[in-house]
């Protein structure tokens, strides 16, 4: 894997993450947003201490 | 005066009235001040000007529990002590080390940090410091603590010049004070081995102790129990609580911009809680340290964040194009609670070339501890998180409760404690003087007396204490 991404360019790993979205849909999901969840809220997903408007 | 020699000092005829063990930065700075203010004082060492593997031997010793240093490496055993190999980090405990905390047991100390301010200007010159700087809080739970780098003085090399035309002070290399004798009351004198024999004993009105935060309580142990109790009157607590500060990594970092923190000349910056931050997870004191990124650990670290947080880490890898320096690894080091079962013990199997048993170290990282990092890398990254300021990823041991990982710094080679200063004789051995409990002569100098170890290196707190010891024995010893 870090063989891989040292061969890639910046522009391509931008481009990569754009991509990358669908990827999440396998890794552990924080709980499903209630209709008024504050997007300000500190949430811990997979050791990443995050804004719960990170996850969007 | 620097003598090579016992035989060479005790034809010199010189008349000590304190007898300092060990020429580290406490017992160097201790003699200097005793020397100026008039005292004629005595400075045993047991190495010689320079490292050799035949001194080096006396330290070894053994470890029980946690893994740690191999003791023969983790001191240093000639003129200056262990000061030549310190890396020159400088920082005076926090307030707030001083003070009892009511989660932790057996914390605060007898003083408090205004005792020794007054003696930071002193240690300023010594230690070579730039100026002090003022915390900076990032938030109300974590402050940028500014640890300043130091040249890293060896006390041996800076000093020797002055200690030898110093009237008042001599120095003896290659003595050995393997035993202390005392009554109860005070001692009467110090069993020396010089260049591989016995050569006697040596008496002197009063005696301090300066000989590393391991061995301090190595030879009042064996003291006491060859004088049978005559030498540390109230022993409950010798050798007990000790400490350390435990190093791992625990996690990494990506940051908005690097530059929002003014990073030092290694980039690296440090960041601590805030008492209320500590009271309200009711954890104990840590540093963290930020440590810049390789660039292709950088596009890991955004490539695992993308699986989780894909905005974040677009916007992030934008960050990452524009400018290189954005990530970091999180090193913490903390500040144990003291407990009295980590304790410096003498081998039963073990003695090195003079007949004094080694050390066997007991040490236990304990629950509070491994609470501390977690909870402390928790508010490290809410604050990033809140402040915008970045994101932080937690090592995967410490959110699934895994070992700590063999593989890490971990320690700061810190010896802290086993002859700590206070006021109740069953958990204390110094009075806050550094004066052993119920002895009228013997002092305790070194990180040996700390009550706790704060979250930063120990060196500018030992030679603070140093000062202020050598002011107090300077009055209380009359020419």
């Amino acid at each position: 894997m870090s063989f891989f991404i040292k061969k890639m360019s910046r522009r391509a790993i931008v481009q990569a993450l754009i991509a990358l979205p669908a990827l999440s849909l396998f890794r552990n999901q924080p709980v499903v947003d209630p209709p008024n969840a504050d997007p300000n809220e500190i949430v811990e997903v997979n050791g990443w201490i995050l804004k719960r408007s990170d996850l969007a | 005066m620097i003598f090579d020699s016992y035989e060479a000092f005790r034809a010199s005829n010189f008349a000590a009235r304190a007898c300092i063990l060990g020429s580290g930065p406490a017992g160097t700075t201790i003699a200097r001040k005793l020397g100026a203010a008039g005292i004629p004082v005595v400075v045993l060492e047991a190495g010689s000007r320079e490292f050799s593997d035949e001194s080096q031997d006396f330290y070894r010793g053994a470890t029980v529990g946690d893994p740690y240093f191999d003791l023969d490496i983790t001191r240093l055993r000639f003129m200056g002590g262990s000061s030549n190999h310190w890396a020159g980090w400088c920082r005076v405990l926090d307030s707030q080390d001083f003070e009892p905390k009511a989660w932790a047991p057996d914390t605060g100390w007898p003083i408090s940090r205004t005792d020794i301010e007054p003696y930071l200007g002193e240690v300023h010159d010594i230690l070579e410091l730039p100026d002090f700087r003022p915390d900076v809080p990032i938030s109300d739970d974590i402050r940028w603590v500014q640890l300043i780098k130091s040249s890293a003085v060896r006390f041996g090399e800076k000093f020797a010049d002055e200690l030898d035309k110093s009237k008042n002070i001599a120095v003896v290399l290659n003595t050995y004070a393997t035993e202390l004798a005392g009554d109860g009351k005070r001692v009467t004198g110090a069993r020396l081995w010089s260049n591989g024999q016995d050569a006697g004993t040596f008496s002197a009105d009063y005696f301090i102790v300066c000989t590393g935060g391991l061995e301090n309580s190595r030879l009042l142990l064996w003291s006491n129990q060859r004088s049978n109790g005559g030498v540390v009157p109230n022993a409950a607590a010798l050798g007990r609580y000790w400490m350390e500060h435990p190093t791992f990594e625990g996690g990494n970092a990506i940051l908005a911009d690097y530059g929002e923190f003014e990073v030092d000349a290694v980039n690296e910056a440090f960041f601590s809680p805030t008492l209320p931050a500590m009271e309200r997870l009711q954890i104990m004191n840590f540093g963290i340290r930020l440590i810049e990124t390789p660039y292709p650990s950088v596009k890991r670290l955004i490539a695992d964040l993308a699986c989780t947080a894909p905005d974040m880490a677009e916007w992030m890898s934008a960050k990452l194009s524009q400018r290189l320096r954005c990530a970091a690894q999180l090193y913490v080091a903390w500040e144990q609670a003291p407990l009295a079962s980590n304790q410096i013990e003498l081998s039963k199997a073990d003695v090195d070339h003079a007949g004094v048993p080694r050390i066997e170290l007991h040490w236990k990282k304990s629950p509070l501890e491994r609470r501390t990092i977690l909870e402390g890398l928790r508010l490290f990254g809410k604050t990033l998180a809140e402040k915008n300021l970045g994101r932080v990823r937690i090592a995967d041991w410490l959110t699934n409760g895994e070992d700590y990982p063999t593989n890490e710094e971990l320690a700061g080679h810190h010896h802290m404690g086993g002859t700590r200063m206070g006021t109740d004789v069953t958990k204390s051995v110094v009075d806050a003087n550094s004066k052993v409990h119920g002895m009228d002569n013997l002092y305790v100098g070194g990180s040996s007396v700390f009550c706790t170890s704060g979250e930063c290196n120990p060196t500018t707190t030992i030679t603070a204490l140093a000062c202020r010891l050598g002011d107090h024995l300077s009055k209380v010893i009359t020419v």
